[in-house]
């Protein structure tokens, strides 16, 4: 089990459900890191924290193989990547 | 009522009481490296041991089941749950991510009753006397399924929670032990013999190893033994002090742990990231250790008139100083002035490996009325000032410069016995 520090903005494509389960209501669907799209399968946990004064929503997401940590910066509006687990393939 | 119980006690044949069980236990068992397995779908499945800050001498503060279950205890140090398991996952905490479940959970509890008190981080009681009307009569069977619900849904499927019923506290919490994890089981007067004949002793809430020594030692060997004991044995030749007649009482589901605790000392401590005697390297962590020591007893409305500095040194031995002082004191300034007095009086033939200061001999506080000396006057209106910024800009935006070293490094820590400091901690995501 590999921890990996990326903390690098990425683009991610978002999915917003009209109902549900709480927990799965917002929900990053796909991210694109260095050139190749990472299709999320799974949302682990969503939390917020606060960087200062700065919300950030803390997404856990698994690809299937891989984990990443996804912060969404409430008041700058951009995602970054903060690390990838890689998993046992 | 309370009549009748002093006089059956006094005779020592109080009944097992039938009170309906109304009291539920709720916990998060091995909490946050659930909470990691949760968040990292990699991580299920697997030995996960947590600790605060990942160095070769750190300890495990918590494990996940899989650890557990292959002899990885809390407390245990990284280098000896290595030896058990090789491939073990060590993991720091993540104090934000256990607060926002620790928020869902209350919420969750809140909205069964007012009457809710967490009792840590990850577990919490909810007492449903008085509530019948509000939640229609239903059994609390079906709102502990609901809760286990509910929590899956607002957090994740693999949390699992461990829910306890009983007539009291104490055999609210032994439910919720029972059948880990993800345990539901009620105690009442109809089954309560039944599951203490199939516990041992160390099964009880509050009987560690030490307690069942002194139980052994009167001839308890067994939870039923303890409960056939009458209160003049326990109090004589075991507990020598009116304890004996809470264990009395508690076993058999009566209630005596709603008490509010008083707040007795606050305080923290380190275990250092490197072994050293040395002033310059210990100073900055020091002072920075009596500085979250006096936001926390001024965030309690406290003043101090003790301190205990102490310290474990690399021969293993321990040392400590303490001093009791006529006038009460709250300000960072003189909390490490005082400290500083003590600490400089340590041993210095060896490395310390861990260091510690409380404060105790605590009282309300007097800040508020101005002193006859400006310069006293004018060090409350400081701290006062340096409390406020914080208060709106993040824990330790303000700070004394010679703490700079020792933030960086001292990692908050996560309070397991109260929730009384979470508010505190994580104000600005710690």
């Amino acid at each position: 089990m590999n921890f990996v520090e990326i903390n690098k903005r990425v683009e991610v494509i978002t999915r917003f459900k009209a109902r549900g389960e709480p927990a799965y209501l917002v929900m990053p669907a796909k991210m694109r890191y260095r050139g190749e799209d990472i299709t999320f399968t799974e949302l682990g946990l969503r939390h917020p924290t606060k960087k200062g004064q700065r919300m950030i929503h803390v997404f856990d997401m698994s690809d299937g193989t891989n984990d990443y940590r996804l912060e969404f910066d409430a008041e700058a509006l951009t995602w970054t990547l903060a690390t990838i687990i890689e998993g046992e393939s | 009522m309370k009549t009748q119980r002093a006089q059956s006690l006094r005779w020592g044949s109080l009944p097992i009481s039938k009170e309906p069980p109304l009291i539920m236990h709720i916990d998060l068992n091995s909490a946050f490296a659930m909470t990691e397995q949760q968040a990292r779908p990699s991580l299920r499945d697997k030995p996960l041991g947590m600790t605060n800050r990942i160095s070769k001498n750190c300890c495990i503060i918590a494990a996940s089941y899989e650890a557990k279950n292959r002899g990885v205890k809390v407390g245990m140090g990284l280098v000896q749950a290595r030896e058990i398991i090789p491939e073990l996952i060590i993991l720091e905490t993540d104090p934000p991510k256990y607060l926002y479940v620790h928020q869902k959970l209350a919420r969750i509890m809140k909205s069964y009753s007012p009457d809710v008190k967490m009792k840590s981080i990850d577990e919490g009681i909810i007492d449903f006397h008085g509530t019948r009307n509000f939640i229609n009569d239903r059994p609390l069977e079906e709102i502990a399924h609901e809760i286990k619900s509910l929590l899956k849904s607002e957090l994740g499927r693999w949390v699992k929670v461990n829910i306890g019923i009983g007539p009291n506290r104490f055999l609210a919490k032994l439910a919720a032990n029972l059948h880990k994890p993800d345990g539901l089981d009620i105690i009442d007067h109809n089954n309560l013999l039944q599951v203490y004949d199939s516990l041992e002793l160390t099964d009880l809430p509050g009987i560690a190893r030490h307690y069942e020594a002194r139980l052994n030692a009167a001839g308890i060997f067994t939870p039923l033994d303890f409960i056939n004991t009458p209160a003049d044995t326990l109090r004589h030749s075991v507990f020598h002090s009116v304890v004996a007649e809470e264990w009395y009482q508690r076993l058999r589901g009566y209630e005596v742990d709603d008490e509010p605790t008083r707040l007795g000392q606050v305080g923290r401590q380190f275990a250092l990231d490197k072994r050293t005697n040395d002033d310059k390297e210990l100073l900055p962590r020091f002072h920075y250790l009596c500085e979250t020591t006096g936001k926390k007893l001024r965030f309690n409305g406290a003043d101090a008139r003790g301190i205990i500095v102490w310290a474990g040194l690399a021969t293993g031995e321990r040392w400590h100083a303490r001093r009791t002082w006529r006038t009460s004191f709250y300000t960072d300034k003189e909390i490490y002035e005082r400290a500083l007095y003590l600490f400089n009086k340590r041993p210095r033939h060896s490395p310390l490996t861990i260091m510690g200061i409380t404060c105790y001999n605590l009282s309300p506080t007097t800040r508020g009325q101005p002193s006859l000396f400006d310069e006293v006057n004018r060090e409350e209106r400081l701290t006062e000032a340096v409390d406020e910024l914080n208060e709106r800009y993040g824990n330790f935006v303000i700070h004394s410069l010679n703490t700079l070293g020792g933030k960086r490094i001292v990692k908050q820590k996560i309070p397991f016995t109260g929730t009384r400091y979470l508010d505190l901690l994580f104000k600005d995501g710690a």
